[in-house]
């Protein structure tokens, strides 16, 4: 499984992106990435998730997931992270910082 | 598709909705909500809808009144109250940073620009600070502003400096105003408008005129760890940092350098660039303090022309226009305008191009439009 993640935007407009492949990575971090894919029905989420509320200056996040012959796209913005997304962003943004 | 945007989205735009709301008949109201009870997919601009209706009892409060919270870490806002007007100072620097910043930007659009709050009817300014953890962002949500700590490594805490607070401030200025679309040029010039009240409201606190002041964007917001003096700098774009670990600021300073891309709402914090270093260009030229002229100029030229869609080009028409009204047609500083902008390769004067309009609004039924207003639906 493949990962591409940005996250663009935000006050300081600064660029963070990590591309994964579950292949290279240790078992148990491959698995719990495919875990928190699945948890969030990622390939069910609509491509774009914005928020009704408006506003400036939130991160915006882009995520493709390759899989298999299935490839999906979603772009959200920070203020609109369904909740059962939150924890494959959080982790995808630990894993761009380098942590 | 990347830009794909609701069509009644494009329709009524949020500034249009809040007219009805405020102002339309009860007939347009009705026809409003019944169009937008059509379709069960926006549901959330509808209820932004009611909510507009509801909310539009006027705020008794006038004058400065700043109140400001703090989310102890956690994400919930506005939080617990820290510091209301007339309060004595907290023990805690970011909760007075907030207050005392968001004060000196209220006097700022109150002592210069008789603007009573960003509302222009003292609405309460709400701030939150030490949202989440080590969180690196301030922004503005539609209603109030939010400060997170930084990570320490990178970002200091974001109130440090006060043109990030004059920035999250300015961009409610913009929703009551402009509404300046929060995507490609509008978006920029939305990011630009905010980064240049900002700084005006550090030059004034300093006393500084266009020629003595450094023209950065949170220069005390970087930490010692990065190789650069601020995160963008109007002066000179792409120049305000170059470190190993985030990279070069990638703020373009002309319009041969425009970055065209699909990320940060369509590169809103990096095509900025071109506006600011116009604004830089022509406030130096004035010469003296940059908020009494060059600023007066953007500003009424925002509050009174620019609209949702408005790009550089009619930016740049729009400012000189108004520069013409408020110091004479072919008075220096229109003449500053003009070379602010032709500085970063934008002629006042030429026709404004279509912008190319996002996936969906090219099919805008005009009879729905004409519906909403003839009381019909
Ligand atoms: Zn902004």
């Amino acid at each position: 499984m493949k990962i591409d993640f940005v996250r663009s935007g935000g006050f300081a407009g600064l660029r963070l992106a990590v591309n994964v492949d579950t292949q290279d990575l240790p078992d148990a971090e491959a698995a719990l990435l495919e875990k928190l894919i699945r948890d969030s029905g990622f390939f069910d989420l609509a491509e774009h998730i914005k928020s009704p509320s408006g506003g400036a200056d939130r991160f915006e996040y882009r995520l493709t997931v390759s899989e298999g012959g299935r490839s999906h796209t979603v772009t959200v913005s920070e203020a609109a992270v369904p909740e059962g997304l939150r924890p494959l962003i959080d982790r995808l943004t630990e894993m761009a910082k380098g942590l | 598709m990347d830009h794909h945007i609701d069509p009644l989205l494009c329709i009524i735009p949020p500034h249009m909705l809040k007219n009805i709301a405020e102002k339309g008949t009860d007939a347009q109201k009705r026809a409003a909500l019944a169009a937008l009870s059509a379709s069960a997919r926006i549901r959330e601009q509808r209820t932004a809808f009611i909510k507009a209706m509801v909310v539009k009892v006027p705020a008794a409060i006038s004058g400065k009144h700043r109140a400001v919270y703090s989310a102890n870490n956690l994400t919930s806002l506005p939080g617990v109250l820290m510091r209301d007007e007339g309060a004595p100072p907290s023990a805690d620097v970011a909760v007075n940073e907030a207050y005392d910043g968001s004060g000196a930007m209220y006097d700022l659009y109150m002592d210069v620009y008789q603007r009573n709050s960003l509302d222009g009817n003292g609405l309460r300014l709400n701030s939150t600070v030490h949202y989440d953890k080590n969180y690196d962002n301030a922004f503005w949500n539609g209603e109030q502003m939010v400060y997170g700590d930084g990570d320490g490594q990178f970002f200091n805490r974001f109130t440090i400096s006060i043109d990030v607070i004059g920035h999250e401030l300015t961009h409610g200025v913009t929703q009551y105003t402009s509404n300046l679309d929060y995507r490609n040029q509008p978006g920029a010039l939305n990011e630009s408008f905010s980064d240049i009240f900002g700084s005006l409201v550090k030059q004034r606190t300093k006393g500084q005129t266009a020629d003595q002041a450094d023209w950065l964007i949170g220069a005390e917001l970087l930490t010692m760890n990065v190789r650069g003096v601020a995160l963008r700098s109007m002066k000179a774009p792409g120049t305000a940092y170059n470190d190993p670990v985030l990279g070069k600021d990638p703020q373009p300073a002309h319009m041969k350098d425009y970055v065209t891309t699909l990320e940060d709402n369509g590169g809103v914090h990096i095509n900025s660039g071109i506006p600011n270093h116009a604004f830089y260009v022509m406030a130096v030229e004035m010469g003296g303090f940059a908020w009494e002229k060059a600023g007066r100029i953007w500003y009424v030229a925002a509050r009174d022309d620019f609209n949702n869609t408005t790009n550089f080009q009619s930016a740049a028409n729009l400012t000189y226009k108004v520069a013409g009204e408020l110091y004479g047609v072919g008075s220096i500083e229109q003449m500053a305008v003009a070379k602010g902008w032709s500085e970063v390769g934008i002629t006042v004067g030429v026709q404004p191009q279509p912008q190319p309009q996002p996936d969906g609004c090219l099919a805008a039924p005009v009879a729905f439009i004409r519906s909403l207003f003839s009381g019909k639906s």
